[in-house]
Formats: structure tokens, C-alpha cells, sequence
């Protein structure tokens, strides 16, 4: 798992590129947990290289989206692969999260 | 050894009545009343019994000395001369006595001679001891041809005792006796012995030699003086078999003394060396004697102190943090080392090995004003990773030499060798300890999941559930809510290992608990779900599914929450399809809004409906190039296999995930499988 990120203006777009385990998922929470990452208003989730997700990389996103949500932080993810968006879809999670399927698509949910 | 024992004592009375014999003997010849038949053998019948009376002592100290073994030298050497050697103090005594009575009175000729005969005794019990407590110590670590070559030694040494039964002078066969003197000195090389005595050790044998030397030489001046002063007959010392084994014992003694003596110098080496090696041998075998790691740092840092010899050291060790402490320090406080660590950080040598013998050369250390002139530092280090860092301080110029710095160095590399041995033995206890955890969790979750459901005649059901680590995340139960309806429960906590077991058996008290109260599908979510709220740790979720089939009504209740698609056979249309429902996973949002997010499902089944119920690690089970078995082909298998038993679906479905994913499990896999029947019910049941 390699997870890259792009800073512009305040908007932070995280790269996930591999499988999302429960070992690669710490790095995840470490990287969602980091301080500054409460400065941008926007934070945007690249998927297009997302290959798996398991219950403990599902459970990294639960645990934050509520304190995004405080902090009316929006929280996007981008160019799911079918199966992982199926992941997400059986869980529940299409509904209370944003799942789009291209980044302009996403810029402009965000821009709302 | 009864026999030694028997052989000793026989020995012992034979000497003695050989000495009684030769006695009396004596004192016939000399009071001239010999009886006339044995007179003109008496010079030969002394002879005889002086021979059978040197004999027997020596085969009586032969079996006594036979006993001792082991190389405590110094006991032997203390045994020689307080037990034999003694004799020859007391011989000194009787001539001091003589010497002042005989200038008052002419001493009474018989009583002379038995005293006489007494020290001569004594004289042979010396000899025979020194004989063969010398032979202990020559072959000690003896070689094969060692002891052909002491054997023979001893083969011509009695053999000499011909000589002394035919009356034969040593003098008249001096070509002979240079021969024997020759090869004494060749057996006397023989002095391992010597090698094995520490410094104390050796003095003490110094002291010990020369007294068994002067015991030697008190009998020699003893019999010399009662020859020249008495004219008694037997002149001793001409004796083949007595002067022999006399010069042989002086020659070993007098050899032994002289190399204790030049070995005194060099025995501290050898103590060194040994105490080396010991402390190897101790630091190799901490592990089996239990020892922890304190312990080995300690015991190598005062090895290492001194097999150099060093006046001051302390010993740095580096923790999992990367921070050095001091743990063990001797004649040096802690400002001096911090200054000396200053310097040494200077000259960028403070983790490296480096000798400096000369500290006044270097314009850092002469500022520090140090007491010491030498100094070694010697780092703690495997291929890995630096253990910590040894440094040793000496008070003179060139203090530390190749040699010694080579054996610190080894002494520092067992020590890492230990304490690596020692990491990987406790790692190993600590991941036994978890196996065993892990196992008792394993059991305790075995019990958890139901091994048999109801059989009844509504319908029959089939169950298969294996997990991918020893303690797995789904579960499934069911509960018999009355005579005609069953609640069935099935589930995936999020993660895995003993967190996701804990969860699985909250949700199956849940499970128990609630439905007491005959929840709807929906209802027990939503409470599930509040409960879950105060137990579930944020990154965690569980993912549900709640069956209620009701057989009066022909039809089943139930709500998803986030858990897999309930896989369908529909067979009066000969369908198979999932219910795509929607259904929010529990734990995943804690307020009261879940209830908006979950909703109840009805469906009426008929006879020979086949119901699939199953967890993500079916449909996520993947092959060998990362494909995954997908919901697809899982229905496919359904369509394929509607008609069998229940447990025949479930075997042909399994036997295909197995085939595919070549039995390779990365998720816990359960699957349920239920036919609905046709039969009527009894409702007798």
C-alpha cells in the first residue's frame, strides 16, 4: 500500500495505490489522524488505484467521517473500481458518504 | 575394592614379620648366640628377610597409593611429607639423641641395633611411598608408551632386588647404574603436573619438595653416622634396590622443585588464561543457567576488566530508545566520563574500536588532566544493531596489548552472541504465551457457534463455517422464538484475532438478549445497534443479518445490516437472485438516526425455495491470480444445485470455492444454506 497526497489551495487529494489491509490500514489512520490535515475543507480520496479494501480499512474511513463531519470538512471519494465500490454499496456506506466517479466530478461537489 | 583391601593387609603382616625376622637375626649374629645349625647361613637369611621386608613395603604402598586419584597434586605432595616424610624428622631425633648419649655412656649394643632397624623401616616405607606417589605423578595424562616405558622401570627396579638377595655391591656396576640414572632422568621429564598449579599452589609445592628433599638428605647423613660410629653390619645404601629407588626419588624431587621454582613466573599467565577461559565458558552458558541480561553485561565487563588488567572502566549500553546509560562502572565518576566522551565525540571515536596508548600524545585528553594513560574502547556490536560500548582505562603507557585486546574482543562478542540468544528465547516464551491465548479464545469461540440446529419437517438447513486464524469474526445463531418460529442470525465483526472474537460473542449475548422480547428484524437492529454504541471501539463495525421464518405463514421476516445479499431460489418462477436491500452496518453511525438507515424485508417462500445465507470470505475468496469469486458465480452454483439437500448445495458450493481459491483462506468464510420443504408440517413438533 502507498498512499501519496496533493495539496492545492484547501483541498487534499489522498492517493491510495494498492490493497487497503489491516496492516496497510494504520498507515492510513495515521495519515487521516495527522492535525493538519483539520486545515483543509475539502479532503478528496483518489480510489483509481484502490485494489481491495477490507472491514479494517472500511473501519479507518468510519471512524473519521464522523469528525470531518463535525468540522464540516467534506470527505470524497473518486474513480471507484466496481468491486470495491460494491464493498461499499453492501455495507451501507454509498448513503452516508460521497462516491463519485471523476475527480472534476468530485471538484465540483466540493466547490458546492 | 575388597581385594586391594585383603592384599594391603597381607602385605602389611608379611613386612612385618619380615622386619621382626630380620631383627632378630641381627641381634643373634651380633651376641654371637647364633644357634650353630643356621650359622653359616645367617649372612643369607638376612639378606632373605631384609629383601622380603623391602618387598612387601613396597607392594603394600603399590596397592595404597593405587587409590588416590583425581590431580589434587598438593594433597600428594602433603601426604608424602607428613606421612613418610615425618620418619625421616624422627630419624633426625635419634641421631641428635645419640650423638649427646654417647658422650656419658656406651649405649647398650642391642638396643642400638633396633633402633636401628626401626629408622631402616622408616627409611623404606619413605621410599616406597615417594616411589610410587612419584609414579602417579609422572603418568599423570600418560601416553600409551608412557606407561610401557614406566613399567619397564619398574620391572628393573624389582629386578635389582636379585642384586640385594645375592649381596651384590651398586658400586661394583657403575656402567649399569649410569644406565638407570639415564633413564630416571628420562622419566623424570615427565612434570604436567606442574602446568595445573596456580601461583599459591606452587609455592606451597616449593615448600612441600624441599621438605621431602631434606627428609632425604637428614636419612642419608643418619645412615652414614651409625655406619661410621657403630660399624653396624648392614651397610644400606650399597643395597642395589635401596640406592636405586633412593637416587630415583632425589632425582624426581630434586627435578620437580627446580621446575616449580622457573614455572612461578609464568604461572600468572596461565591463571589468566585459565580464568579466561572460565569466563567464557560462564558467559556462553548464562542462557541455560537462566540468567537475564544485566547479569551478562556484568559478568563481561568484569571478565574484560581483568583479562586486561585495567584500573578503571565503565560499560554504556543503548536502549530501544537509542539512549546510552552507563550500567556499570568501576574507579571512574560520571564527569570524568562525560569529559571523556566529550573528547572522544571530538575525535569522532566514541562508537568505534580504539586504542590509544598514550592518552598525554592526544591535546584533548592532557587538557583533562586524567590519572590514566591507556585507554580501549571497544564497541558492542552485531551485524544487526550496537549494543553499547565498553571502555577500559589503564594508569600506564601502552597499557593495552594485542593480545589482550584480542580476548576483550572475544569476550565482547559472546556477550552479544548471549544477549542475542537470550531476546530470541524470551521471544519465543512470549509467543508460546500467545499461542496459548490464541487457543483458549479458539475454544471459547468454538463453543459459541451452534453445532446443530433444530431439525424439524419445515425445512432442513446446512451449515459450514471455517475461520482464516485460529479466533475468526462471523459468527451465526439461531433462536427458536415459539412452536412455529425461528429467529437465525448471521454476522462479520470488522478486523481480526481476539478483538473481533470479544465482539462476535457481545453480539451473540445481544442477539440472545433481545430477542427475548420477539423484536421485529428492524427493531432488534436498531437496538443492536444502540447497544453496540458503548462497547465498539470507533474503527470497528459488524456487519448482520437477521432471518425470522415464520412456518404458519409461509413467509420470513428480515433486515440486512451492511451484510452480504441474501442469495435466492425462487422455485415456482426457477429463479435465483439476491435481495438487493439496503441496510446501514451496526456501529458505523451511534446516534438515532440508524433507524432511518436500516428496513424490514418480507417474503413469502414456497416448498423447495433454497435460501443462501453467507459472509464476505466466500464471495472475496480469491484465486491464484487475485481473482475473486464474486456473487457471479455463486449464484451460478445455486442455479446449478437447487434440487439437492440443503448439505448437498452446501458441499457442491464449497468444493467449487475450494477448487478455486485452491483452499487458500484469507477471510473467515461462513456459509448457511436452507431449503424450505415441501412437506407438511407436524405441527406435533
Amino acid at each position: 500500500m502507498k498512499i501519496t497526497h496533493e495539496i492545492k489551495d484547501q483541498t487534499i487529494t489522498i492517493r491510495l495505490n494498492g490493497e487497503l489491509d489491516a496492516s496497510s490500514s494504520v498507515l492510513l489512520d495515521e495519515e487521516l489522524s495527522k492535525p493538519e490535515i483539520m486545515l483543509f475543507k475539502k479532503i478528496l480520496v483518489d480510489c483509481d488505484r484502490l485494489n481491495y479494501i477490507s472491514s479494517a480499512g472500511l473501519g479507518v474511513f468510519i471512524s473519521h467521517l464522523q469528525r470531518f463531519e463535525d468540522a464540516q470538512i467534506k470527505l470524497i471519494f473518486f474513480n471507484m473500481q466496481d468491486k470495491v465500490k460494491n464493498v461499499f454499496e453492501i455495507l451501507g456506506l454509498d448513503l452516508l458518504m460521497t462516491i463519485v466517479s471523476s475527480y472534476d466530478e468530485a471538484m465540483t461537489i466540493a466547490n458546492e | 575394592m575388597p581385594y586391594t583391601i585383603n592384599y594391603k593387609r597381607l602385605y602389611t603382616f608379611a613386612a612385618t614379620v619380615s622386619w621382626l625376622l630380620l631383627v632378630i637375626n641381627s641381634l643373634f649374629v651380633n651376641q654371637e648366640s647364633y644357634p650353630e645349625t643356621f650359622q653359616e647361613n645367617s649372612n643369607f637369611l638376612g639378606r632373605l628377610f631384609k629383601v622380603s621386608f623391602i618387598a612387601f613395603v613396597f607392594l603394600t604402598q603399590r596397592a595404597s597409593v593405587e587409590a588416590y586419584r583425581g590431580s589434587d597434586f598438593i594433597g600428594y605432595l602433603w601426604k608424602l611429607f607428613i606421612r613418610a616424610g615425618s620418619t625421616a624428622y624422627i630419624c633426625g631425633l635419634f641421631f641428635f639423641g645419640d650423638q649427646r648419649l654417647s658422650k656419658f655412656f656406651t649405649p647398650f649394643q642391642g638396643l642400638l641395633e633396633v633402633i636401628y632397624f626401626i629408622s631402616f623401616a622408616f627409611l623404606t616405607y619413605f621410599l616406597g611411598k615417594a616411589f610410587y606417589i612419584w609414579r602417579n605423578m609422572i603418568l599423570f595424562q600418560k601416553t600409551r608408551a608412557l606407561q610401557y616405558e614406566w613399567d619397564w622401570f619398574e620391572f628393573l627396579i624389582y629386578a635389582s632386588l636379585l642384586g640385594s638377595l645375592l649381596g651384590l655391591r651398586l658400586l661394583n656396576y657403575i656402567p649399569l647404574l649410569c644406565l638407570m640414572v639415564l633413564y630416571m632422568l628420562f622419566l623424570s621429564i615427565h612434570l604436567r603436573w606442574v602446568a595445573y598449579l596456580t601461583a599459591t599452589k606452587k609455592w606451597r609445592s616449593v615448600f612441600l619438595l624441599t621438605g621431602i628433599l631434606v627428609g632425604l638428605i637428614i636419612f642419608y647423613e643418619y645412615f652414614e653416622y651409625m655406619l661410621a660410629q657403630h660399624q653396624l653390619i648392614i651397610d644400606f645404601f650399597y643395597d642395589p634396590f635401596l640406592g636405586l629407588t633412593c637416587l630415583f626419588v632425589a632425582i624426581y624431587t630434586l627435578i620437580s622443585l627446580l621446575v616449580a621454582i622457573f614455572n612461578l613466573p609464568t604461572s600468572s599467565v596461565f591463571e589468566q588464561k585459565r580464568e579466561d577461559l572460565l569466563n567464557f565458558q560462564r558467559l556462553s552458558q548464562s542462557i541455560q543457567q537462566g540468567e537475564d541480561e544485566p547479569q551478562v553485561y556484568n559478568l563481561m565487563f568484569h571478565s574484560a576488566m581483568n583479562a586486561s588488567g585495567a584500573d578503571a572502566a565503565w560499560l554504556e549500553i543503548i536502549n530501544e530508545a537509542s539512549q546510552s546509560s552507563i550500567i556499570e562502572a568501576e574507579n571512574v565518576d560520571e564527569t570524568v566520563v562525560t569529559q571523556i566522551r566529550q573528547v572522544l565525540d571530538k575525535y569522532q571515536v566514541s562508537s568505534v574500536e580504539y586504542v590509544n596508548n598514550n592518552l598525554d600524545h592526544n591535546a584533548g585528553f592532557k587538557a583533562l588532566q586524567l590519572p590514566w594513560r591507556s585507554l580501549n574502547v571497544i564497541p558492542l556490536k552485531s551485524q544487526k544493531r550496537t549494543y553499547g560500548t565498553l571502555y577500559l582505562l589503564k594508569d600506564i603507557e601502552q597499557g593495552f596489548d594485542r593480545e589482550s585486546i584480542n580476548v576483550i574482543r572475544t569476550f565482547t562478542s559472546q556477550t552479544i552472541l548471549t544477549i542475542e540468544n537470550l531476546r530470541l528465547v524470551a521471544e519465543s516464551l512470549q509467543n508460546e504465551r500467545y499461542k496459548e491465548e490464541l487457543k483458549i479464545a479458539s475454544s471459547v469461540q468454538e463453543s459459541l457457534i451452534p453445532k446443530t440446529f433444530p431439525s424439524d419437517s419445515w425445512f432442513e438447513i446446512s451449515c459450514y463455517s471455517q475461520a482464516a486464524r485460529e479466533v475468526g469474526g462471523d459468527f451465526y445463531d439461531f433462536l427458536q422464538l415459539n412452536e412455529d418460529r425461528i429467529a437465525i442470525i448471521i454476522g462479520d465483526v470488522s478486523g481480526k484475532g481476539i478483538s473481533a472474537a470479544f465482539h462476535m460473542a457481545q453480539m451473540k449475548g445481544i442477539f440472545h438478549g433481545l430477542m427475548q422480547d420477539d423484536l421485529q428484524p428492524v427493531e432488534f437492529m436498531v437496538k443492536a445497534n444502540n447497544a453496540l454504541t458503548h462497547c465498539l471501539e470507533r474503527t470497528s463495525f459488524i456487519t448482520a443479518a437477521l432471518y425470522i421464518i415464520d412456518y404458519k405463514l409461509k413467509g420470513f421476516f428480515f433486515a440486512r445490516a451492511g451484510h452480504c445479499h441474501t442469495l435466492y431460489y425462487n422455485s415456482m418462477t426457477e429463479e435465483t437472485f439476491y435481495f438487493n436491500t439496503e441496510g446501514l452496518g451496526l456501529g458505523i453511525i451511534r446516534d438515532k438516526s440508524y433507524s432511518k438507515r436500516i428496513h424490514n424485508m418480507h417474503y413469502d417462500y414456497n416448498p423447495g425455495d433454497v435460501m443462501v445465507i453467507y459472509t464476505d470470505g466466500i464471495v472475496e475468496a480469491r484465486s491464484a491470480n487475485q481473482d475473486e469469486y464474486g456473487e457471479e458465480r455463486l449464484r451460478e452454483m445455486l442455479s446449478k444445485h437447487y434440487h439437492l439437500e440443503a448439505n448437498d448445495i452446501k458441499d457442491a458450493i464449497i468444493n467449487d470455492l475450494n477448487n478455486f481459491s485452491s483452499e487458500i483462506i484469507h477471510d473467515d468464510q461462513t456459509l448457511i444454506v436452507i431449503k424450505f420443504r415441501n412437506d407438511q408440517p407436524n405441527l406435533a413438533l
